[in-house]
């Protein structure tokens, strides 16, 4: 027998459908927790405004990424071509005027930059790449890619506790209530 | 979540536009654009001198400006049948009216069948005439014509040929004029259906599938012979979809416009929600940013390539004054409104969003402006010194003259057409579902 100790995750509730778990989601959100998510097989409309999940921060990130490509772009094309080293290129003069052919450079650094942004800002917002999940301990969470739809609060939650998050989660519903416990090392 | 809006919520006789809410305001469109509308057709076909050439270009820049936005809303008919959208059922009745105030337009076109009009806009059907005449064939005429500027004429004279241009000036508002006709009424016959049905809105999808096409054709052979046509040495392939960008947005911007107005007056309180305008905001912001690709692309391709007869178009319109509008389109037709309409809570404000409209209509306004007018000066005007004259002085007087009734005259047909049927097809199977539209 293992004596290791372990860290508790936090409480694992099984719905049967979707809009058992979105009235579900409503309950647990109007009780003011702020630690916990929804797991579907699918996704499911609105779900979002049920759980109380505020607009995203990325397009802010977003906008100063695209920028920031933009003025990549100006201080690359004039730099190189109208500062270092002027090209006359199908007989067009190398200075401001020049601009219209850096046009395809700041779109496409703009692009390039925006593009990246929203990729490795979505990732670091939801935290991943990781190596594991510690809701993967719980055996039955894995009907989640099939039929079943699961609500978890975290033991981090300020207003979790043993009892009474258990019957809360009891009482809006929620069937097979495990508590899991973090298994990795 | 807000209200669940029900099949309670929907008139079950649809909701009509009161004729007396608006009857003041279409009194006076109708007054100024029936009277300014007949007093310049009258003077385009019988006047005479500079002042005339001059107005004759206003005239085709006041008209095609109202062109370009109802040719959207014939657009935005087809593509919402034929995508089969869900969101837009609410305003669908707003595009269909929008659109079916083209086969009126023939009215404003008319000026333009008289020689006495063409003798200044489109110098290849002077060319022609006095070229060919009566000879059989009219390519070898040009050809070997002494003027060498008619050897450019007849290469292109298998599509500019007046008989032909005739054609076309028919096929585009017979063609285009009966589908959106059709198709609006399929709409409005569901209105009344007795057994609503899926019968109505099927026949409208299939048949928006070759309007579509006949759009396509229409709206760009129409910006060609009208626009394009006016220095028949110059082309561009990419003049079609470049008058196109424009048509679609600034005709978006007209459905919201019409949308915050008819709410403010009480109307489609139930089924035209914050969503919605979300949406079309969406749409405006994709076509300013296709408005600037496409325009860009044809100015990139010439400039770069700097092949003589096709950079006339761009020198022209970068000498002297009107270097500056074209720098302005670049920033205060693409720059501001991209920036303005990148936040999500602005797209959903009525306030903004009625500021924004007008805003990039009136850009429109100087974006049509920018196709057609710097053509009037080395048409119409006088050559000083060998130099022909940018601008004719005075001549704006006319363009807000011509624009002034061309717009009042719009106006009066879509509040007409409005009034002439439910604002919203509250008989559609997809009401609710837009009625109630999240994304």
């Amino acid at each position: 027998m293992s004596t290791k100790v372990r860290r508790v995750y936090g409480y694992l509730a099984e719905f049967k459908n979707a809009s058992q778990l979105y009235k579900a989601a409503e309950k647990v959100r109007d009780a003011g927790f702020k630690k916990w998510d929804c797991y579907t097989p699918y996704p499911v409309h609105g779900l979002d405004d049920a759980m109380g999940v505020k607009r995203s921060v990325l397009p802010y990130f977003v906008f100063f990424g695209g920028l920031t490509g933009f003025l990549t772009a100006i201080a690359l094309a004039y730099t190189t071509q109208v500062g270092l080293y002027p090209t006359v290129v199908q007989g067009k003069p190398a200075n401001i005027f020049t601009t219209a052919a850096f046009f395809p450079v700041m779109f496409e650094l703009t692009i390039l930059f925006s593009g990246f942004t929203v990729l490795f800002g979505l990732l670091a917002l939801m935290g991943l790449p990781r190596w594991n999940h510690p809701i993967f301990a719980s055996k039955q969470f894995a009907r989640v890619t099939d039929d079943k739809f699961f609500i978890a609060i975290e033991a981090r939650d300020a207003k979790f506790s043993a009892e009474s998050t258990k019957a809360l989660l009891a009482e809006i519903g929620g069937d097979n209530i495990e508590l899991v416990e973090d298994d990795s090392e | 979540m807000a209200h669940q809006v029900t099949s309670k919520d929907i008139p079950i006789n649809g909701e009509h536009l009161e004729k007396g809410k608006i009857a003041t305001l279409q009194m006076i469109c109708g007054g100024i654009g029936g009277l300014g509308l007949i007093a310049s057709i009258i003077y385009l076909i019988v006047g005479s001198g500079q002042a005339h050439g001059s107005y004759a270009f206003s005239w085709l820049f006041a008209v095609f400006f109202i062109t370009t936005i109802v040719l959207g809303g014939c657009f935005w008919t087809f593509l919402h049948n034929l995508s089969n959208s869900g969101w837009g059922t609410s305003v669908r009745r707003l595009m269909e009216n929008l659109g079916f105030v083209f086969p009126f337009l023939v009215v404003f076109f008319i000026p333009f069948l008289f020689p006495n009009v063409q003798q200044y806009l489109y110098e290849w059907m002077t060319a022609y005439r006095d070229v060919v005449g009566d000879s059989g064939n009219a390519k070898e005429a040009l050809l070997h014509d002494s003027d060498p500027h008619n050897h450019l004429l007849a290469a292109k004279v298998f599509y500019l040929e007046p008989l032909f241009w005739y054609g076309r000036f028919v096929f585009y508002f017979a063609g285009l004029g009966f589908f959106i006709f059709l198709v609006r009424k399929f709409s409005i016959a569901q209105d009344t259906d007795d057994k609503p049905g899926t019968k109505n809105l099927f026949a409208a999808r299939k048949h928006s599938s070759w309007s579509m096409i006949i759009f396509g054709v229409t709206l760009t052979f129409l910006a060609l012979d009208f626009v394009m046509a006016l220095d028949y040495s110059w082309f561009s392939t990419m003049f079609g979809v470049y008058v196109f960008a424009g048509s679609a947005l600034n005709s978006m911007a007209v459905l919201i416009l019409t949308g915050i107005f008819l709410q403010k007056m009480g109307y489609l309180k139930n089924v035209v929600t914050q969503e919605h305008y979300h949406i079309m905001g969406k749409l405006c912001f994709a076509f300013t940013v296709f408005w600037a690709y496409v325009s860009f692309s044809q100015f990139f391709l010439i400039w770069y390539a700097n092949i003589t007869e096709e950079t006339r178009y761009f020198l022209l319109r970068n000498t002297e004054n009107w270097n500056i509008l074209s720098l302005m389109l670049v920033f205060m037709h693409f720059g501001l409104p991209f920036l303005a309409l990148l936040r999500s809570d602005v797209k959903k404000s009525a306030k903004f969003m009625t500021i924004f409209c007008f805003y990039i209509l009136f850009m429109h306004v100087l974006d049509v402006y920018h196709m057609i007018i710097p053509e009037r000066g080395p048409s119409v005007g006088l050559v000083i010194d060998h130099h022909p004259q940018l601008w004719i002085s005075g001549s704006w007087l006319g363009d807000i003259l011509a624009l002034v009734i061309a717009v009042c005259a719009f106006l009066f047909l879509y509040l007409r057409n409005l009034t002439s049927a439910a604002l919203y097809p509250h008989r559609d199977p997809r009401i609710l579902e837009s009625a109630n539209l999240h994304n």
